[in-house]
């Protein structure tokens, strides 16, 4: 018997020069929350896309459940549930008629799709009323939740969520994540892509970090930390931060290093330092950024992130990724 | 089992983008509705266009002049003015059928014929003392000479009606400058001044009578043809448009990734268009009928089958056009953007409300080749003229052509876009 509900085997993709995802291979045992990490234009869409089956891939294989996807492309697609990043649904009609109809597509019909409909329709926690008003009318939660309930009709065993929280409040986020938990409970198979390290780091209990179309980490959140051997971050939120202020800092014996980070919870910009060491070096700390004259509003001693892991192997954070792109 | 679940799919893709327009105030105006706008706009703002160039005018000349009769007691058998009169007309390059005959709608190669046909515009019959009356021959009469008349009979084509007019013009004139010049070589031969004089007022040895040609059996009015001509208007702009955007809409949407991820083959998504598509025509196209009885009161012939049929032959080119739109355009805006591009200068090629006679001789050729002109000559000829479906074959074999050449391509570039996802 098969333990993997989906294997990867020497995948690589080419669009014309460039290659988008590089002969890369992993598994995705049964029941396991996997999360796929990256920043954008990592190849993590693009071996999605492989994943159900809308595009092939150049060379390499794929196997979903026991069908091997170029072969079997069809079987493939009724084990998946492929939940997509932005809200894909008809806006000119209700939640009912939008299950319905991709019911239909998965070939339920009858007192069966009725049923199901009944089910997800619960579970996407929408009242009477508001099953009964167009898509166009819902709030971007209600629209989410739709959306997950239209990739579970059929009740598939694999289930590929891309980018699930994107754009969505904290409230939000962590209802989502509680779906996602549940999902999870009831022994799917889930393959969650994100670029929100936090979002993996505090869902999947297998993840793999994706850069320039290869997988360059693969392990659980706890293992891929302790891989990269650090310990702590030491998170400074000075007035002003400059590169004086960075190179400051990173003099100071035991940093191993430091860079210049974003909160999107409390919108500010940070310092993050690196260090094996984090209370010995700290004293050190606050004196280097008072010797470039910047005030120091708050210090913080936290653990490394899944985040810092990304940071540790490709140098480089993914805030940079994305504003590169 | 699985081809119970194909069509269920086909018909859940085809009801959810029926449902697209159903649920749209916008789209149902321009999708079902605008062509009967149009309809009414241009009925009421466009009368008559003009043009001088006799070339495009088709004219048959049914000469009787030659054919023996009696003036003045001996037998006449003079055709020379009648056979001038034809030469002078293509002198002045009208475009000249001759028949032996005008006959009748249903009787092959006579004018009649061919008037109901549209292959001319307008049939002048040249009588048999046509030569006579002009050469001012005298009938015997008892006390004085009374000089022969003759009457020439021009029949138009009233399902044309502002290209008969135009028709009509042209022959007026010429005829009247035709009798004037034979008139004058006549007159001057008179050798008394006095005499010459009161020819000149008396002399009026041709009269014209104008009808129009009996093409339909029943009394037709000009909205009677343009009812039927809106169909290919239908077809641009129910089928076309919708066609165009079918697709590109989805792609943009992402709900066409969506159903392509489902266990749902691309023929399948197709198939389920295509029957919206289809659908959103016939709707379009009972709505402007419906309209025309409803409103118009329209007096028409209605052979449904045929009617059924040329439709779909006609969407097959529509809608493969805008699967080819739908399927290149890089997204809903850009298809929308060229299916109008394309939808509205055609409109006035088709014959639908202008008719081609009045345009250049280019323009008529690229009109002739539209398949969209083939639908409207073919349901005037069958919903105006009750003509038997032979007479239509041609215009359905050219649709059918054109149909599966363009539904063909139309494919061709769905799957060519598949790899764009």
């Amino acid at each position: 018997m098969n333990l993997n509900d989906i294997e990867v085997n020497s995948i690589t993709k080419r669009f014309e020069d460039t290659v988008a995802v590089d002969n890369l291979s992993m598994n995705v045992a049964r029941g396991e929350l996997f999360g796929l990490l990256g920043p954008n234009g990592a190849g993590k869409s693009t071996l999605t896309k492989m994943l159900c089956g809308m595009i092939n891939p150049t060379s390499g294989t794929i196997n979903v459940g026991e069908y091997n996807i170029q072969d079997n492309p069809m079987k493939v697609k009724e084990l998946l549930g492929v939940v997509p990043q932005d809200i894909v649904l008809y806006d000119y009609m209700n939640a009912r008629e939008n299950l319905a109809f991709f019911g239909k597509l998965y070939g339920l019909s009858g007192g069966k799709l009725k049923n199901r409909i009944e089910e997800l329709l619960k579970f996407t926690q929408l009242d009477e009323k508001a099953v009964k008003r167009h898509i166009s009318t819902y709030s971007g939660g209600m629209k989410r939740r739709v959306n997950i309930a239209a990739a579970l009709l059929h009740e598939p065993q694999v289930i590929l969520l891309d980018e699930p929280t994107a754009g969505l409040d904290p409230k939000n986020k962590l209802a989502l994540w509680e779906i996602i938990r549940t999902l999870h409970k009831e022994g799917k198979t889930i393959m969650l892509t994100t670029h929100m390290m936090d979002e993996a780091e505090e869902l999947c209990n297998q993840v793999a970090i994706m850069d320039k179309g290869k997988i360059i980490a693969l392990g659980s959140p706890r293992q891929l930390i302790r891989k990269v051997k650090m310990e702590n971050t030491i998170t400074v939120v000075p007035d002003k931060i400059t590169s004086k202020l960075i190179e400051a800092v990173q003099k100071i014996s035991g940093v191993k290093s430091s860079y210049r980070a974003y909160d999107e919870d409390e919108k500010i910009e940070t310092l993050k330092i690196i260090t094996k060491k984090a209370e010995d070096i700290l004293p050190d700390v606050v004196s280097a950024i008072s010797s470039v004259g910047t005030k120091i509003l708050s210090v913080e001693l936290s653990r490394v992130t899944l985040e810092d892991v990304f940071i540790s192997l490709t140098g480089r954070s993914l805030r940079e990724e994305e504003e590169q792109l | 089992m699985k081809l119970k679940r194909t069509i269920h799919q086909v018909f859940a893709i085809a009801k959810t983008d029926f449902l697209g327009i159903a649920r749209n105030r916008t789209a149902i105006f321009f999708t079902l509705l605008f062509p009967l706008f149009f309809l009414i706009i241009i009925g009421f703002t466009f009368g008559t266009q003009g043009t001088g160039e006799t070339s495009r005018i088709r004219v048959g000349t049914v000469n009787l002049d030659g054919i023996a009769i009696d003036v003045n007691g001996t037998v006449s058998q003079n055709g020379t003015i009648g056979d001038a009169f034809v030469q002078a007309l293509k002198d002045a390059n009208f475009t000249v059928y001759e028949y032996s005959e005008y006959g009748d709608k249903d009787t092959d190669g006579t004018a009649a014929y061919d008037i109901s046909r549209g292959e001319i515009k307008v049939a002048v019959v040249i009588p048999a003392n046509f030569t006579e009356a002009l050469s001012f021959q005298y009938t015997d009469s008892p006390g004085m000479q009374i000089p022969t008349k003759a009457r020439l009979d021009l029949y138009t084509d009233p399902s044309d009606p502002t290209g008969s007019i135009i028709a009509q013009q042209s022959i007026l004139g010429f005829i009247s400058a035709f009798i004037e010049y034979y008139q004058g070589i006549v007159i001057n031969q008179i050798p008394d001044a006095q005499m010459r004089d009161y020819a000149k007022v008396l002399a009026d040895p041709i009269t014209v009578s104008t009808s129009e040609a009996d093409v339909s059996g029943r009394p037709l009015r000009w909205i009677d043809y343009m009812v039927p001509g809106t169909l290919g208007l239908v077809l641009l702009w129910s089928g076309l448009n919708h066609a165009s955007v079918a697709i590109a809409t989805e792609r943009t949407k992402g709900t066409f990734q969506r159903m392509i991820i489902a266990p749902v083959s691309p023929i399948t998504v197709l198939a389920g268009k295509f029957i919206s598509c289809l659908a959103i025509v016939y709707v379009s196209a009972v709505i402007m009928l419906a309209s025309g009885i409803l409103i118009f009161q329209v007096n028409l012939y209605w052979n449904i089958p045929t009617i059924v049929l040329s439709i779909f032959l006609g969407a097959l080119s529509a809608i493969g056009l805008g699967l080819i739109i739908s399927s290149l355009a890089k997204n809903e805006e850009a298809a929308n953007s060229i299916a109008v591009l394309i939808s509205v200068p055609l409109q006035f090629f088709i014959g639908a409300f202008f008719p081609l006679s009045i345009m250049p001789e280019v323009a008529q050729i690229f009109g002739e080749a539209l398949p969209f002109t083939k639908l409207v000559n073919a349901m005037q000829n069958i919903m105006t003229k009750d003509l038997p479906f032979e007479a239509i074959m041609p215009e359905i074999i050219y649709m059918t052509i054109s149909g599966l050449i363009l539904f063909t391509v139309g494919i061709i570039a769905y799957r060519l876009s598949l790899k764009r996802l």
